[in-house]
């Protein structure tokens, strides 16, 4: 690595050194606030919340939200919904996602560039339009309220994203590494398994996040094909607190608070990760 | 390229038993990928097609399922609640796709410039793209509450307004808190793509501009920015893929105030009337319609990538 080590350059003048750090204030005090607030409303009393201008802090906190986000729903259930089937999901997908991916970035393929950009198109389907022929189907299978019901769907709007991470991550791969394998014996699956595999571990550690996280968030499929109360997963449970005309915001936040732990803390472990991934470019917001 | 001439010309016995035996391999470690997107995607967006020419209302038994050919589409043309949710579409997708950037890449210039802060400011970065739309529309709903939320606090403390506003309830400060909403949750994903773009533009040039007495905003513009070119194209034609599809966010904000037909998009009317009123001949034409607007930005997007392999 021929680049020069960051503090040889000059320090910034001190009014860009100001604007930089006001700039990187507002960037974290802007992203966090929301979750902060959030967590600051699930521990107020409704009589603290019925206050304007509002009271910023709990006088003491309130810790009985969370016990009733789970008397009041079974939102434990929910959470393990939710954990199966991003789990599945997850594992199912990258499998699938790898042997597609080194199949297209490695072996002579006839159409690659068509069938690259048909992931692409893939990727791009809108889930909306997919809701009723999909309920169908699963109804035809009797598969409504199961979690392959939406572990299928899942995966496979995954799919694009996990296929087009991996093609970046295994074309980053050396092929020398790979034919030297072959020429000392190995076979090309054997090269696979004992080359290809371990190298690409950060690229599939990336691929499994990305989908972790578009399977916990989704809303619309789990809404409309898994309507049994046992079977209702985090991001349509925190949903179910509010009334018509009622919206109790402690309990609600309580439940967003802990539907977004598992989220948070990926994101805080493998913020490198994620960073990797997504700036290669190729992913869906 | 040169070392796979040399290999097949040296070893060119074995070359037809190799190909015959890639090609297979490719073809089986395809195949569950194929599968998947044949039965979960394109069988149901086709199947989505067939029955946009058909009548179908399950709140009308009765009907059965005649085909109708185009009907449902012209009915589509002249209807003016899809008119409406189309405008609506379009309109929060120009501000939301242009404010995101507006937002994104400022923070993408912080992600990337070297601080003591730079991992809080990536997990502050990645957050608002992390965090469930549906959450999202939740907690903003709450801080845009007319009563107890805390941006009216702000107005009323700041002395900005006299009194609480009603956001969710007032037409144009509906669409501006369903705005300000999603340019929260969706810059950072353009920060994401731009802080990509700008680990591959070496330091250097813009230093060399700045040794030619540029200062550091006209190297932005004149250097940085144009070589900013195609990461800004991914995450325009991504972002506006999103936007026009966009659909959890308003549909919360919407359960949060009834009356809202202002904030009903393209995704949300889809989901009504296949979901609420079952009219599912017309619920495919209208989904096709969002499919035909979706590919075509695609269209956009693979003719982009193209033109950068030339």
């Amino acid at each position: 690595m021929t680049r020069a080590p960051a503090d040889t350059r000059p320090p910034l003048p001190l009014h860009e050194r100001l604007v930089k750090y006001l700039g990187l204030a507002l960037m974290i005090v802007g992203g966090l606030f929301p979750l902060a607030w959030i967590l600051l409303t699930s521990l107020k009393d409704e009589g603290e919340l019925q206050k304007f201008p509002v009271q910023y802090l709990p006088a003491t906190p309130d810790w009985g939200n969370y016990a009733r986000v789970f008397s009041e729903q079974p939102f434990a259930r929910f959470f393990l919904n939710s954990l199966i089937v991003s789990g599945v999901s997850t594992v199912l997908c990258v499998v699938v996602a790898a042997l597609a991916a080194y199949a297209l970035s490695r072996l002579r393929v006839r159409y690659r560039g068509l069938l690259t950009v048909l992931v692409v198109v893939f990727s791009m389907f809108p889930v909306v339009s997919l809701l009723v022929p999909l309920f169908r189907i699963m109804r035809g299978v009797d598969l409504l309220n199961s979690y392959p019901a939406l572990i299928l769907p899942y995966t496979a709007l995954s799919l694009p994203v996990a296929i087009l991470t991996l093609i970046a991550f295994f074309s980053s791969i050396p092929r020398d590494l790979e034919s030297a394998a072959m020429v000392d014996g190995c076979s090309r699956v054997g090269a696979l398994w004992r080359v290809v595999v371990p190298l690409s571990t950060p690229g599939m550690v990336t691929a499994a996040l990305l989908v972790f996280v578009n399977s916990w968030n989704e809303f619309l499929l789990a809404l409309s094909f898994n309507t049994a109360r046992d079977m209702r997963t985090v991001a349509v449970g925190v949903t179910l607190y509010q009334g018509e005309f009622s919206f109790p915001w402690p309990l609600i936040s309580a439940a967003i608070v802990v539907g977004v732990v598992p989220i948070v803390a990926l994101i805080v472990f493998f913020q490198r990760r994620f960073v990797a991934g997504l700036t290669a470019g190729g992913v869906k917001a | 390229m040169s070392d796979q001439t040399i290999t097949t010309s040296a070893r060119r016995p074995a070359r037809p038993r190799r190909e015959i035996g890639e090609g297979a391999l490719a073809a089986l470690l395809l195949a569950p990928a194929a599968l998947i997107f044949g039965a979960v995607l394109l069988y149901p967006m086709l199947s989505t097609l067939w029955l946009s020419f058909f009548t179908q209302k399950l709140t009308e038994p009765w009907l059965g399922t005649p085909f109708v050919g185009l009907k449902n589409y012209a009915q589509l043309v002249q209807d003016p609640r899809f008119l409406a949710a189309l405008r609506n579409t379009l309109f929060f997708g120009v501000l939301t796709v242009g404010g995101s950037f507006l937002v994104g890449i400022p923070m993408a210039l912080l992600a990337h410039a070297e601080s003591r802060v730079r991992w809080v400011a990536r997990v502050a970065m990645l957050l608002p793209w992390a965090m469930p739309p549906v959450m999202t529309g939740l907690i903003f709903a709450w801080m845009f509450n007319a009563q107890f939320g805390v941006f009216n606090d702000w107005l009323v403390r700041l002395g900005l307004s006299a009194e609480p506003v009603r956001w969710l309830s007032t037409p144009g400060l509906a669409v501006a808190a369903l705005v300000i909403t999603i340019v929260w949750k969706t810059s950072s994903f353009v920060a994401l793509v731009v802080l990509g773009g700008l680990q591959g533009i070496p330091r250097e040039l813009s230093e060399a501009a700045e040794v030619d007495g540029a200062t550091k905003v006209q190297s932005f513009f004149r250097v940085t920015l144009p070589l900013l070119t195609p990461a800004l194209a991914v995450a325009f034609i991504f972002r506006a893929i999103s936007a026009v599809q966009v659909f959890d966010i308003p549909y919360v904000f919407i359960g949060q105030a009834p009356a809202q037909g202002l904030l009903e998009t393209l995704g949300v009317y889809i989901q009504k009337t296949t979901i609420e009123f079952l009219d599912f001949g017309y619920g495919a034409a209208l989904s096709v319609a969002l499919f035909a607007v979706s590919l075509g930005i695609t269209a956009l997007y693979v003719r982009f990538v193209r033109g950068d392999e030339s």
